[in-house]
């Protein structure tokens, strides 16, 4: 059995390839660098991992989930959250004057409508999650081009809600 | 556990509320011999509070306003179930006067204070008022909400900075600090629908900004005999957006001169106003020792189970019993409630602290809670488990109990890397970074301690190394429990078509039937 994905570390993609040698016999490939580990899957939904020929001490317990479109994993008291490397779209709009929802919540209310001309840092919509309330403003003097947000619906993470066009120069 | 008492306070109690104070009360009940009633809304249906309680009732909708904050409904479901008493926990209608007089109206015992007492120390308005009768130090400040214009002009008097706050309620919402006279227009108005939205009443104050000072609260606990007794202080200086992150008692700015004081001013206030009850009185304290009242929280706090460990008392034992007419010296006779040895507590929410502290509802997949010597965690989630958006961010509180504050700081710092809540982003490693903080060892802390700390906050931005890159794709391929599934956190914050949950609701609560006599 093999398990292949391909990772973000600062930016760049990173290839982890896992294949098991037998047993709880695992060779894991970071990148160009191989690493061998006994890999047991814990009750508790963890499992336990020890470096083949390396200290004992070395010994460490990780978990792992799925986390939307990401995956995270919390190793020696750290989480870490990892996505692969994502195609880039072309568009003609700057990614600065795209306003995406930051987090799942629920559109509170929207301050501008398609074809007003905004200020960068104009607060354009606020959006409330958990009791919080937060504004959402332009990264970008522009025009609005495109209101997705309607006040009182539901948004998922990462949608985009208003797009400005930059004003030309 | 410990053998019921013979003669229970309350055969049934209805719990009004969610997450893990619900939970953490249900045990309280059960250790005395009550039966425990949860109320839930449709995310809800199989949260852990749903899964802790005897029984359970439905409120239907999900909003606050339409399940946890509706009286009529809750009321209902008392009475269907036949409970005696109603515990509010804290947030939600548990500081609402109104609502504390429709429960005894209606013929339950309320698990809180009286209504007069709430209503005369309950708003931060009237607190500040019963205070200053009392000759106990206030911060200068309006004394009331004249309107936006009036309000504006107070600040301009008091001098910026200001903090502006709600009238009605406490735990941060609605609470802003301005420095710029240009700020308070728009601070009002958004403390305003937050205060709406969060108590149903808008109306805000203003005070002068103590700053740095160190936030040092009071538990009192009274009964309906007069007596009122203070259970000493917690420190929560480390604040985020005027939300305690972490807490502790003994304060180590504290001797046991400044002790004795702020608690006889605690009770003093507590007495002019015939108070009974769990309480606390909040102060802030500046470099000199000299303490200003800030508001009474006129009910059980999130952090109060740092005071039940370093006094041994039971405040969620102790209000059940004293809300059915049991008498403080009877109870406490023969205690000793000095201080003894220090508790941390640190509150683990979704929410990400690199990010703004952005809070992030969705689907648990994995929990591991840790465990050991000292070590207290007071839970509401599980694996598997939906964050709902409607609702508080807190999933768990960490308590660590220890000889002594080094101690303490070093097994809470343990505990939070042996804690794992993944699916969605948490403030544990935040946490964490928080207790290992050369400053936060030594005890010097203050509201604005986060001001000063960007790493602190914002973390190293470490990169994963190849162990931790090797563990996820190991993870993935041997552990997949946590994988399955994929559920959008929309729908799972919704409780739409995410129904993954492990809890068995259906199966243990049997026949109950909603409003009926099915139980």
């Amino acid at each position: 059995m093999s398990l292949q994905r391909t990772y973000l570390r600062a930016g760049e993609p990173v290839e982890v390839k896992a294949e098991r040698v037998g047993g709880d016999h695992w060779r894991v490939r970071v990148g160009n660098l191989d690493y061998e580990f006994r890999a047991t899957a814990r009750s508790d939904g963890g499992i336990r991992l020890v470096p083949v020929g390396g200290d004992a001490k070395a010994a460490c317990v990780a978990y792992g989930a799925r986390a939307g479109q990401a995956f995270m994993v919390r190793v020696t008291g750290s989480t870490h959250l990892l996505s692969a490397p994502q195609p880039r779209r072309k568009g003609s709009l700057e990614a600065t004057g795209m306003i995406r929802a930051p987090m799942t919540g629920t559109v509170m209310r929207v301050n501008c409508k398609v074809g007003d001309v905004v200020e960068a840092d104009q607060t354009l919509a606020v959006l409330t999650a958990m009791k919080m309330e937060h504004k959402l403003c332009a990264g970008l003097a522009g025009i609005v081009r495109k209101v997705v947000a309607s006040e009182g619906a539901n948004v998922e993470q990462g949608t985009i809600l208003i797009e400005v066009e930059a004003s030309k120069p | 556990m410990p053998a019921p008492l013979a003669k229970p306070p309350f055969r049934r109690v209805l719990i009004a509320n969610r997450g893990e104070i619900a939970v953490r009360i249900c045990r309280g009940l059960r250790e005395l011999g009550i039966e425990s009633i949860a109320v839930y809304s449709d995310v809800d249906r199989e949260a852990a509070h749903v899964l802790a309680a005897d029984h359970a009732v439905a409120l239907f909708g999900n909003s606050a306003a339409e399940s946890y904050l509706d009286v009529g409904k809750i009321l209902a479901a008392a009475k269907a179930m036949g409970a005696e008493a109603i515990h509010p926990g804290y947030g939600f209608l548990s500081e609402n006067s109104s609502f504390a007089r429709a429960v005894r109206e209606a013929g339950f015992v309320f698990i809180g204070p009286n209504p007069a007492a709430m209503e005369r120390l309950g708003g931060k308005k009237a607190a500040r008022e019963e205070a200053i009768r009392a000759g106990v130090p206030v911060i200068p400040g309006t004394e009331q909400d004249e309107g936006d214009a009036s309000l504006v002009a107070a600040a301009k008097k008091i001098g910026l900075p200001v903090m502006v706050k709600a009238s009605a309620g406490g735990g941060g919402r609605g609470m802003r600090m301005v420095e710029r006279e240009q700020d308070l227009a728009e601070a009002i108005a958004s403390g305003r629908r937050e205060a709406k939205a969060a108590f149903g009443d808008d109306r805000m104050i203003l005070e002068k900004a103590v700053a740095p000072a160190r936030h040092i609260e009071i538990q009192l606990m009274g009964d309906q005999h007069g007596n009122v007794v203070s259970l000493h202080e917690r420190e929560c200086s480390v604040q985020r957006r005027h939300q305690k992150v972490l807490e502790e008692a003994p304060s180590p700015a504290v001797d046991a001169v400044l002790r004795a004081r702020m608690g006889a001013a605690a009770i003093l206030l507590g007495k002019a106003v015939g108070y009974d009850n769990a309480g606390t009185a909040e102060f802030l304290v500046d470099a000199q020792g000299n303490f200003y009242f800030l508001e009474v929280n006129a009910r059980l706090q999130v952090e109060h189970p740092v005071t039940e460990l370093v006094t041994g008392v039971d405040l969620v034992h102790l209000q059940l019993r004293v809300a059915a007419g049991e008498r403080l010296d009877d109870l406490l006779r023969g205690r000793d409630l000095q201080p003894r040895g220090h508790a941390l507590e640190a509150r683990i929410c979704a929410e990400s602290p690199e990010q703004g502290f952005l809070p992030a509802a969705g689907l648990l997949r994995l929990v591991c809670e840790p465990m050991g010597p000292g070590i207290r965690v007071d839970s509401g989630v599980y694996s598997g488990f939906a964050v709902p958006v409607f609702y508080d961010s807190l999933l768990a509180k960490l308590i660590v109990y220890a000889p002594d504050r080094a101690t303490a700081c070093t097994r809470m710092a343990q505990a939070l890397r042996d804690s794992v809540y993944l699916g969605i982003p948490t403030n544990v490693d935040f946490l964490r970074r928080v207790v290992e903080d050369p400053d936060f060892r030594a005890g010097k802390l203050t509201t604005d301690f986060l001001k000063y700390k960007p790493d602190v906050v914002a973390g190293g931005g470490s990169e994963p190394s190849d162990l931790a890159l090797a563990a996820a794709v190991l993870c993935e391929a041997i552990a997949p429990r946590a994988l399955a599934g994929h559920v959008s956190s929309v729908d799972a914050a919704s409780g739409g078509s995410g129904g993954r949950c492990s809890s068995a609701v259906w199966n243990e609560l049997g026949g109950f039937r909603v409003f009926g006599d099915g139980v």
